[in-house]
Parts: C-alpha cells; structure tokens; sequence
C-alpha cells in the first residue's frame, strides 16, 4: 500500500474545519439566507448538531473496527465486490465535489475579480497546485491546511472587524426567521453542509488512534459550526436577509464594502488569498482521498500514477455546468443539501448491517490467524 | 513523430514510455528515530557497516550513488579505478627496503618532476640508514631541523637500543615533536605527507613515523565578513580546520565534544570534521551525516560549499536546507541544541545539520540582546524576507489588476507620471530588478573600496536618470528599492539567494494572473517548502507535530523561559535548564549569603 | 530525458499560455478613472448620465495646475468638458454601462467606474423613482457599494460641473472630505449606496441620501440694511438656500427623504440633525440656542450624544408605539449674555431648555416624517422585534403602518463642560 505519513489531531481538525468552512465564501450564505432569513445564523447551527450525531454513529463504527480505514470497513462488513463498489462510489463522489468545488470558486473569481480571463487557464493553474499537493502527500497536505485555516480565521476575523462599521444588531429581528419548524427541517437536510468530517475516516491510518478521530471530528465540527454561525450572523447584520440573499459571494461583499477610512478601502484584493487558501485545500483533500480510496479499493500500489489523469477528470467535471445558475441551483444544491443520503446514509446503513452480522474487528482477526 | 517511428522499432517504445508511468524504485528516506525507537535502528545499521570494511565501503557506496544517479562512468574514470586498485594491490603493506621505500615515495609524488617533495637520506645516530620526507611549504623546516634532525643526527641518540628496528625506539625516546605516530599503510604515508607532517622511516622497519610538522601560512582570525552583528561576539572561521575547531571548543568546554575527521575527494583528500557533543546529540543524526560523507566519491571537494551540496537532501529545492555559518559562537549554540556541525577544511564556513526554517531567520544577534529586543528585530526580518520576495509581485499585480486597491489621489499621480513611459509595467519592474541584480553584483566584484560606493550611487544615478529619461515611473524607484533593503536585511546569505529569485516568480505569476496568481504561486512554494526535510527533520517543523513548545522559534521568549532544547532534532537530553533557572528568584536576597555555599551544587 | 522532454513541452505550453498574460492585465495608465456619476431625466433615451474624471496633464503630486498647461483659451476648453483639470461627459443611452461604452467612441482610454465615488441623482429623477439605476449598480463590478449617494436640486449635470476643487488640487479627496463633514457638523446625512439599497429593500426603515444643490449666492443680504434681523432659531436650510458667498457653488444641506425607490420629500438641515441624532449618527455639532434671561441673546451649544439613543418598539392594543428617550450631552461654547449659567443653580435651568429645544426639534422632525409615511428612522428594527417571523412582519407592512404609530420622545440634556472658562463678569463701560 502506499506510504501515508501521520499527522497530529491538530492538522486533522484543520484539514477537515478548512474543507467545511470554505463554502462559507462561496454561494453557500445567500442560498442559507434566502431559505432562512434571519434564522440562518442558528439554522446552521442545527446542521451542525446533526453532522455531530451522524459523524458519532461513525465513531461507533469505526470503534468496531480499530485502526481501519472506512473504506477498509467497507469491504469487511459488505464484502469485497460490495465493498469495493462503495468505496468507488465515495471516490467518484469525491471526485464530484472536487470538481464542483473547483466550479464554485471559478465562478466566483471570474465574477468578482478576473472576468475576462479564459475559465481553463484559472482551472489549470489551480488544478496544478491541487495535483502538487497530491504527489506531495497527505502529511504536507495536513500541515500547509494547519498553517491555512491560521491564515484563513485571521484574515477573515479581520475582515469582519473592518466590516463592523456597517453591522446593526436590530437586523436579525425577527427571530424566528420563517418560522422554528422551517428553520429545523432545512437546518437538517442542510447538514450535508458539514460532509467533509467524514473524510477523516478515510484517513483513519494516518490519525494515530480512534482516540485522535474522534477529537478531530468534534473538533472539526463545532469549530468549524462557530465560524460559519459567526460570519452569517455578521452577514446578516451587515446586508439584512434581504440584501443578503442578494449577494452571489457573502463574505466577499464584506470585503469590497469594507471602507475605513479614505485609504483603507475597496481591498477586496488582499483578502483574496483565503479564497484561494481554502479553496485549494478543500479541492487537493478531497482530490487526494478520492485517488486514494479509488488505489485502496482496487489494490493499486502507488497513487501518484493517476494523479494526471484524475486532474483531467476534475477539469472535464467543473466543466459539465453550462452556466454559473446550473451550479448553484443544481449541483451545489445536490452536494450541500442532497448528498447527505448518500454520503451520511451509507456509513449509517453499514453500522447497522455490522450490528445485525455482529462483525468486529476481533472476528476478522481470529479468521487471520 | 514519423521520424521516430521510421528510426527503429524502439521509437514506439520510447513513445509510449512518455505517456505510461514507470514506478522508481526509492530507497528508504532517512529519518530520526526517536530516543528510545533508535536503537534497534542503530543496531541494524551498524551491522551494515561491519559487514563493508572500510576498503569495501567505498566500492558499495559508488555502486549505491551509480544506481541512484543513473550517471555514466566516464572511460577516464574507469581507467582510474583500475589503476589505483593496481597500486593498492601491489602497496598495500610497506616494505622492509629503504631503496624500495623511497622508490615508492619518489614515485607516488612523480618526484623528479614534482619539485615540492623533499627526500632526506642520512645515518641515524652514523649508524643506521634512514631518510625523512615532506612536502616543503606544508611544514615547517625549523620544526624538521631542530626536533627531528638534530636529535636523529646527534652521536648517541640510538645507542642504548637493542631492537631490530630502531623506529619503536626513535619514537619513543628521539623525536621531539609533539605528535607522533607509527604508519602502517602506505596510503596513511603519503596522506600525513600531503598534510604536512613529516614520515620518518629507518631501513629495516616495516612502518613509518609521523612527526607533526604542519606548517603554512594561513590568515588569522578575522571578523566575520558576512554576519557581522553589533553586539557580541566578533570572532569569524579562517580556512584552518585546526583553528575553526579550536574556536568552537573554546566555547563548549566540554569533554563530550567530539571531533571526528573524514576525508573527502578522491585526488585532493579534503580533510572534514564533524562536531557534536556526544550524549546529546542523537546518534541517528551523527551515523547519518557520516554514512553520507563517506557516500560521496567526487574527485575534488573544495569547501564547505560543495560538501553542502552533495550531502543535502532536496538538490532542487529553492531555500537551503543546511545551515551555513562563519561564526564559532553560533555554530557552538547549534551544537549545544543537540545538532550536527559538519567543518571543512579550507573555507571559513560551518555547516550545521539537521536545521529547520527557522534557524534561517536568527543570528547571534538576538542571543545577545534582551528578548525583546531579539523579538522585535526577528520581526523586522520576517518583514523583511516578505517584502524582498513579494513587492514587487504586489505591486505588478495591484497595478495590473487590483487598481480600485490603490487610494484614489495616489493613482492618479501614478498615472500622470507614468504618462510618458511607453513600457508596460512589468517590463518597467523587470528592468529594474534587472539592473539592481546588476548593480548587487558589480558591488561585489569591484575591488576594495569603491565596490560600495559604486552600488550606492549607480543605483541613485541610474533611478534618476530612468525616471527623468521617462523609461521608469518614480514609484518603481521606491519599490525596487524597498525590496533591496529587504534582501539586504535576510540574515541568512543563501537563503537572500533564494528569495530574489523567488521574487521573479512572484513577479510573473502575477503578471499572468494578478493576486489569484501570486496566491497560487505562494501556496505552491509552501508545499514545497513544507515537503522538505532537512537530515530527517521536517524544514518547517513548528508547524508539524510537536511534543513540546518552543520558546525560540519566530517569537523570541526570554531566555529562562526556553527551558528545552528544540523539540524536531530529538536531543538526547531535551531539557536545557531546570523549571526555575533563576534559583535566585525563589529566595530570600536577605539571607542569600549564608546559603550560598549550600545551593552551590545545584546551580546551572 | 524523457523528463525533461515532457518538461520543455509544458513549459513551451505555459509560455504560449502567458504569452499575452491574462486579458484581465490593464496597464493603469490605459484607463480613466470616473470618480462622479450623475444621473438625470434623459429626452431623448432611457438615461442620461454624467462622468467626471481627472485628465493626467501636469506633472502628479505637485507643481502648478494642469490649467495652465491645457493649451487652448478656457472658453472652448470648457465646452469640450474641461474644468481645472477635470473632464465632464455627458451621455444619453439606454443603460449606464452602454452609455459608458458609447462614451469611449470619443474618450480614448477605458472609463473604469472602479474609484466612483458619488453618485448623484437629479431631484426630478429621483421624484419619478430611481429603480432603473440601482440594477447595475448592484450588479457590475466595477461598481462601487461604498460611493456617496446624494439628491441635488436641478440638474446633475450641472451639479457636477460646480463640483470643483477650490482648496487643493485632488479632486476625489474633496469628494471624500466633503462627504465627511457630515460628521462634524450634522447638517446633512452620510448616505452610502449600500446603505441606500440596503433600505430601499428593507422592511425596517425608508432609505434618504444627502440633498445638495447649487447655490447662485443671492440669499447673501448685500450689507445695506439698516437694522440688524431678529434672531431666527433653529436654524434649518436646504441646499442652494445657505446665506454664504465664496467658494465652491455647490452645496449639501439637508436630507432627501424616499418612499422605496421614489424621493417624497425633504429634511432641511435642522431637521436632518435630528434625524441623526434618533439614528445614533450625530456625531458633534455646534447648535445656538436663545438665551432665556436675556433674550436676543444666544448660547452656541457644542452638541454630541451622550449615549446610543435608546429606542423601544411595541404594540398597545394594535398600536404601534415607539419609546425614545435620547440623551444629548453639550459643552458651552459661549455665553452673549454673561449670565452665569456655570452655577449650579443655573445649570439646571440650562439642561431645561436645551432638553425642550431638542424635544420640540425632535417631535417636529418625526411629525413631518409621519405626515409623509416615511420611517427614516429605522424604528421599524424595533417594531420587527415583535413579530416571531418573517411572513408576519411582511404580511403586516411596518412602511405602511408608521403614520399610525405613536411615539413618544423624551430627551436628556446635560451640560458637561464650560469651556474654558468657568463664570463669566460683566463688561464695564462708562454708562
């Protein structure tokens, strides 16, 4: 198998809050807002305890099976041709993500910053760091998304400070937004909001313990569920539900109204580079963990053979929206609200099939030997 | 492609192998085993040294080095081989005939031809042949004439001796050098000889004696001229290994500091010296910085410059991953923290292994000064290296791209100004980085005094100029010349290499993609930056797992507060100091004296 | 090898790539850069709009006036649209971002709208309703949210041809400093377009701008009256009304008040002053109150809020009520009469009729909003507080209902300071 390197809970908790608040820069605000009004900021609070839920009947499953990695699990409570099958089913799923992921944050750019340059050249170039990544590795991966979200919660906790002369408090009256049950129903099929959790399962081997899973998990989850509550409530106090379900990118409206003083302003520019930060962290991991379950499922020895063609597989898949309205209002809603039956649903069913055969690690072992 | 394919049938071959994948083999990264994990580790490579005697070692090591380099063996270099294995056969013991001996001598160093070897024959004592060789100008005669000669010469020297040999007894009793030794091998021979000492030998023995005689010019201890610091410490290497080993262990007085010499370079025998103080320095590190030096087989090794680049880890790498020093006082702390420092002969410089990041940024400087001041001026430094590689980057992006960025008044001066420069801007900046490159360099190169005042004023004159000439704005001027001072203020002279010409890249990919670029550009060379490893230790280990804290990476702490050695070089004693260091503030100053005799063993 | 040749192929390709760099690299010098837009009741087309922007002659920085090195005589200057180093145009399109194209088949670099910083809408323009100009504004990129927004009387075309620099040679720093000055004196709002949008949108509050006008110096008494005006307090003006003479003609007074996307009606400066301090923007003001002892006489008040005023929204038997209760703080500025108000006596006397002055100044500003359905207040954030959720605060409209709420304003009023001095003696003349 191929050699991954270990890394601490620290960068376990970085690498998985990065993935999950990158969307907060993305269109993810105004499709909250617009669904929510002001209950948005508590809204996704409620995805948040879900996600803890489900990623805790995760570590039931994992707890079975110690030291395995979840696709490993796979194939020992589904056997191998089932098993297997899954596991390619998470790695084309992830290859999805990436690949829209990698949409979203183009059809944010050329938006906001770079609209005349051709889409291919920002996708190549960022895909080629997204594939540096993957044959460097998954430990320096976890170790630049350590230095990342320092970089990223900084500059974004400045960027809601400069923001701060515009907030009104009075704006997330009413409190209830649509109404507690709305808020509750889509709080809960939004969850798949806070997916990327489970992505540390598929790196069980470099965690160092179920110990350190299950802290990078919750840790991941509440940490990142505090920035997104935090930078929606500023969202709101700053636009209103009603501007902000307006806005096509939320907190990079923050960023081009940020207006200090008469030369501190319009600098959207300089707190560009978290977008690129988190953006390329969330697409390299799940690009990583794709090829990787993808060599795992099908014994491949050494990943770094299919890093090219798996890019060029990302770039066909940011390429199948035709238009920016296709990828919010499809894909992005397929992957931030639907998915979750999928990538929540499957885990689940396999810990309550593991339930009825009664399969353990410990048998696996005693057939071993 | 026709051609290619018409040429042979391998050209599909060599087609098809452009677009599969061929798996490397990859020999085992090196790593450092922590304390008590390294001893099986240790065992198992010191079973591999004793399989490969020493004259074995080198033959595995170049096959090792040809496997991995893929390089071809040049016929010259086969030839060599061949012929040097010749000799080694025919002299691997010393003859008994003193003709033979001096035969042997006479023929190693061309003698007739080579008029630097002396061979003295004479009578010890008027009785028994003998002669002495050297290198003349490499020792020193008065040495030879009045404790080796003259003892030798004088009547009743060998008497009393009753051996066959006289030798055993000459070394012992005759000769009045300081150092002496008995040599068996005929390679020693004519190493001591090429050192500089002095080999005696007496017909009918089968070794020589070495007497140390080493004697040549050389510079004193000077300032050092590339990391001159205000306070502390104003002492610099020479080229003397002797004397830059002795300028360290004047620091560290202590019997655990080791010194152990390797040669390096096949025809000029470059004497290289490894520093570390035994107990604290991780065994792991030492065995590997050796197995590495032993692997090099090159020809030539000049200095402390080439040994870098043969032992370091990523040859591509943009930033240097073994730090560099000419300063005894700083490679001394290195080696205190438990690191490896590697001295070769003939270049005023230490290399010290393993290092992280970090270490690129200090200098002695800030040891000196009071934390806070260290602190500050580390920041400053930081600052520093920012500017010096991303400025210009900035402002070719800001202009290029992010001009809402720019306060409104200054663009608009910007703009009137560069109203009659025809140049687009990154033309305008490349220029400049161009030419101040070029005014950096000529600096240099100028002789003696006028090297600085050139720099000064072809930068001063060459700006005005371009700007009254219309071919730069002013504001480039200003930019160019930040980034300057930025370079200049990087503590670490190859690690300013590698941020000017980082600089460049910053420059064109934001020229190519404004601020997304430069992100992108960034992030690439943090990835790689983080990727490295330096002897084992992961380059930017502050931000990777870490047991302990520490207190003297990018902020400086005061100096009772780092308590451990840096955590990534696995000392073997990680603590540095007690808790409480300052045992004082525990106590009462009152009744300090009478207690004094008491703390005494205690204190640090 | 092999690497290598694959190597020199991607980078062969990469340099194809940048050889033109990314068609998103504008030279700063290829583009122009509008700092005013204006907008006016087109004839002709569906807009009509007016760009200014500086002209890069003369050296940057200092030196003398790029007047001088204009050339030509300033009569034909002035009708190709160049005044003191500025260049006005005007175009009718229908779009702002065509008129803007349009524009560049005579101006010959790019007009980039990215340092826009005040957008100016005619008053008639604004009474039809200025929906049709917010949608780019929101939408392009160029487009700045942060730009002042201001209402002027008459033209905009001609409001920004009066819109000269008559202190320094920066023109977008006079806008910006202009802007400004609202927080040192209060006598016009600081309205960005974000806020403007903001609360076009919002159910809470009714969006305002600044109201600006030019004015033609007539309302200056020419020094010939014989006998000096009673005193007139409070002082309210609207823009082009302000009894001055001098520098530049344009100017901003008081406050333009919208009903949605439609201008209904006008605060002068007074009035806006209050209306600032019930929205906690008031930042400082120097405010002259009638002497009680002595009448005739005045005392300059330098007026700032004590605290964030405090606001309570609530229903009594489906009644809107609002609760205001403000507390003013103000230092002497100076006292005509000498009567010693510093005395402890006297100094509550004083907080008495400041507090009655700004009760009455308040009471008036909200009953003129009242009388035009118009809450630029924001008490509607307080009113929403009441509703649970968003349907029932929508379905009950609080734009609508504000003329039927009660509010109820209490003001409190302390004289911190004196000023530097503490009492005052009589002045001693011979009679």
């Amino acid at each position: 198998m191929m050699k991954e390197d270990n890394f601490g809970t620290k960068e376990a908790v970085s690498l998985a809050t990065l993935a999950i608040i990158t969307k907060v820069f993305y269109t993810s605000p105004f499709v909250i807002v617009n669904s929510l009004g002001t209950a948005a900021w508590y809204g996704t609070l409620v995805s948040c305890i879900v996600s803890l839920l489900v990623f805790l009947l995760l570590y039931q499953l994992m707890k079975r099976f110690p030291g395995d990695d979840l696709q490993a699990v796979f194939m020992k409570v589904l056997g191998k041709v089932l098993g297997r099958i899954v596991t390619v089913l998470f790695s084309v799923y992830l290859l999805y993500y990436a690949g829209m992921n990698l949409r979203e944050f183009l059809e944010i750019i050329k938006a906001y910053i770079l609209p005349y340059t051709p889409p291919s050249y920002i996708m190549i170039t960022f895909l080629s760091v997204v594939a540096l990544f993957a044959f460097l590795g998954l430990e320096v991966l976890a170790r630049f998304s350590y230095l990342g979200l320092w970089i990223v919660l900084i500059t974004m906790g400045l960027l809601l400070t400069f923001g701060s002369t515009y907030y009104n408090a009075n704006y997330i009256k009413p409190y209830l937004g649509y109404g507690i049950d709305k808020t509750i129903i889509y709080g809960v099929l939004r969850s798949a909001a806070y997916q990327e959790f489970i992505l540390l399962a598929f790196i069980m081997g470099s965690l160092q313990g179920l110990k350190n899973f299950k802290r990078a998990g919750i840790g991941s989850i509440l940490l990142s569920g505090g920035v997104i509550s935090i930078s929606l409530l500023l969202y709101l106090m700053m636009f209103q539900y009603t501007v902000g379900s307006e806005n096509l990118s939320g907190l990079f409206q923050i960023s081009r109204s940020i207006y200090l003083s008469r030369f501190f302003q319009r600098v959207e520019a300089i707190f560009l580079f978290i977008w690129v930060i988190s953006s390329v962290v969330t697409v390299a991991i799940a690009f990583y963990i794709s090829i990787s379950i993808y060599c795992k499922a099908l014994n491949i020895g050494d990943h770094r053979p299919l890093i090219l063609p798996f890019s060029f597989l990302t770039f066909l898949v940011a390429f199948f929206p035709k238009n920016l309205t296709e990828t919010v209002e499809f894909h992005m809603l397929f992957i931030r609200q639907y998915s979750s039956f999928v990538v929540y649903g499957i885990p689940v069913l396999v810990l309550v099939l593991s339930l009825i055969l009664g399969r353990k690690r410990v048998e696996s072992r005693n057939e071993k030997v | 492609m026709v051609m290619i394919l018409k040429k042979s049938k391998n050209g599909f071959w060599t087609l098809l192998s452009l677009i599969t994948y061929k798996k490397k083999d990859k020999p085992e990264e090196f790593y450092i085993p922590e304390v008590n994990e390294g001893e099986s580790r240790q065992v198992s490579q010191e079973k591999n040294n004793d399989k490969s005697t020493p004259s074995t070692n080198e033959k595995q090591n170049t096959q090792k080095d040809n496997k991995g380099l893929k390089k071809p063996i040049p016929v010259s270099e086969l030839k060599k081989e061949k012929t040097e294995s010749g000799v080694k056969k025919d002299e691997n013991c010393i003859s008994c005939s003193i003709d033979e001996n001096i035969d042997f001598i006479n023929r190693m160093f061309n003698a007739p031809v080579n008029k630097d070897i002396v061979v003295r024959e004479f009578n010890i004592a008027g009785h028994y042949k003998a002669f002495i060789t050297y290198l003349s100008g490499m020792a020193d005669k008065i040495t030879i004439s009045n404790f080796i000669l003259k003892p030798l010469l004088a009547k009743k020297s060998v008497e009393d001796a009753e051996e066959d040999c006289k030798l055993d007894y000459i070394l012992k009793n005759v000769i009045e050098t300081h150092q002496a030794k008995k040599i068996t091998s005929p390679n020693e021979v004519i190493y001591e000889i090429l050192n500089g000492n002095t080999c005696i030998y007496a017909d009918g023995c089968n070794f020589y004696i070495s007497a140390e005689t080493v004697g040549f010019d050389k510079r004193g201890v000077d300032k050092p001229q590339t990391e001159g610091i205000v306070s502390g410490s104003q002492e610099g290497f020479n080229e003397t290994l002797r004397t830059n080993i002795t300028l360290v262990r004047k620091i560290i007085r202590n019997n655990n500091l080791v010194t152990e010499f390797l040669t390096v370079g096949e025809r000029n025998k470059n004497l290289c010296s490894i520093l570390y103080i035994k107990g604290l320095a991780n065994p792991a590190v030492v065995q590997e910085v050796k197995r590495r030096i032993n692997g090099i087989k090159t020809d030539f090794m000049l200095g402390d410059g080439m040994m870098e680049q043969f032992i370091e880890d990523n040859t591509f790498s943009i930033v240097p991953t073994i730090l560099s020093t000419e300063r005894p006082d700083r490679t001394a702390s290195h080696i205190m923290e438990g690191r490896v420092a590697i001295l070769v002969d003939g270049a005023p410089f230490a290399k010290i292994v393993p290092v992280t990041s970090h270490s690129l940024f200090h200098t002695p400087e800030e040891t000196y000064l009071r934390w806070q001041y260290g602190t500050f001026i580390r920041l400053i430094r930081f600052l520093a290296v920012a500017l010096a590689a991303l400025l210009p980057g900035l402002y070719i992006g800001l202009v290029g791209y992010h001009r809402e960025m720019i306060p409104t008044d200054l663009m608009i001066a910007i703009v009137k100004a560069k109203e009659n420069v025809p140049f687009p801007t990154l033309l305008e900046i490349l220029l400049m980085e161009v030419s101040f490159e070029l005014i950096r360099e000529a600096g240099i190169r100028i002789p003696g005094i006028i090297g600085n005042t050139i720099g000064i004023i072809g930068a001063l004159i060459l700006g005005q100029a371009a700007v009254q000439a219309n071919i730069v704005s002013p504001v480039l001027i200003i930019i160019i010349a930040v980034t300057g001072l930025g370079s200049f203020a990087i503590p670490n002279y190859n690690l300013a290499f590698g941020v000017r010409i980082v600089r460049f890249l910053f420059i064109l990919a934001a020229a190519a993609l404004g601020y997304y670029g430069i992100t992108l550009a960034f992030i690439a060379i943090a990835a790689l930056i983080l990727s490295m490893k330096s002897f084992g230790v992961p380059f930017v280990s502050h931000l990777g797992p870490q047991v302990r804290q520490s207190h003297d990476a990018i902020l400086r702490w005061p100096v009772w507060k780092q308590e451990y050695r840096p955590d990534p070089v696995n000392p073997l004693d990680v603590r540095r100091q007690p808790k409480i260091s300052r045992k004082w503030t525990a106590k009462d100053p009152k009744t300090g004296i009478d207690r004094e005799r008491n703390n005494d063993d205690e204190g640090r | 090898m092999k690497r290598y040749k694959v190597f020199c192929l991607l980078l062969i390709l990469l340099c194809w790539m940048l050889a033109g760099c990314s068609p998103d690299l504008v030279e700063i010098d290829e583009e122009v850069y509008a700092l005013v837009l204006g907008a006016d009741i087109s004839a002709n087309n569906k807009i009509k709009i007016t760009l200014q922007y500086p002209s890069y002659k003369g050296s940057g920085g200092g030196g003398s006036g790029s007047k001088s090195s204009g050339g030509g005589g300033g009569g034909s200057r002035e009708e190709i649209g160049v005044y003191e180093g500025n260049i006005i145009t005007t175009v009718e399109a229908s779009s702002i971002l065509e008129g803007i194209n349009l524009l560049n088949t005579a101006v010959s670099r790019q007009i980039s709208l990215t340092h826009c910083k005040l957008l100016v809408f005619s008053e008639e323009l604004a009474k039809q309703g200025v929906e049709d100009y917010l949608a780019p504004m929101m939408r392009y990129r160029d487009m700045r949210r942060i730009m002042h927004v201001i209402v002027c009387k008459g033209k905009a075309e001609s409001f920004i041809k009066e819109n000269i620099n008559t202190i320094g040679e920066s023109e977008s720093k006079a806008i910006e400093l202009m802007a400004t000055q609202s927080l040192n004196n209060g006598l016009f709002p600081r309205m960005t377009f974000i806020d403007f949008y903001r609360n076009m949108l919002s159910p809470y509050e009714q969006p305002l701008t600044a109201y600006a006008g030019i004015n033609d110096f007539s309302k200056l008494s020419s020094g010939d009256e014989e006998t000096a005006s009673p005193l007139k307090i409070p002082e309210g003006y609207l823009p082009s009304e302000v009894p001055r003479k001098g520098a530049a003609r344009r100017e901003l007074a008081g406050t333009a008040i919208f009903n949605g996307p439609k201008m209904i009606g006008v605060l002068d400066s007074f009035e806006t002053r209050c209306m600032l301090i019930i929205k906690n923007q008031f930042k400082r003001g120097i405010v002259t109150i009638e002497d009680r002892k002595a009448p005739g006489k005045v005392i300059p008040l330098d007026v700032r809020l004590g605290r964030k005023p405090v606001i309570k929204g609530y229903f009594e038997n489906g009644v809107p009520i609002i609760d205001v209760r403000v507390n003013i703080e103000a230092d002497l500025g100076a006292i005509q009469s000498r009567v010693n108000y510093e005395r402890l006596s006297l100094v509550e006397a004083l907080n008495g009729q400041i507090k009655e002055f700004f009760e009455a100044g308040l009471r008036q500003t909200i009953d003129k909003t009242q009388r035009l359905n118009c809450d630029v207040f924001g008490f509607g954030e307080y009113i929403a507080g009441n509703f649970s959720t968003i349907q029932e605060l929508e379905a009950y409209n609080w734009k609508k209902h504000y003329k039927d709420a009660k509010v109820n304003v209490t003001v409190e009023a302390n004289v911190r300071r004196t000023g530097l001095m503490f009492g005052s003696k009589p002045l001693k003349s011979s009679q």
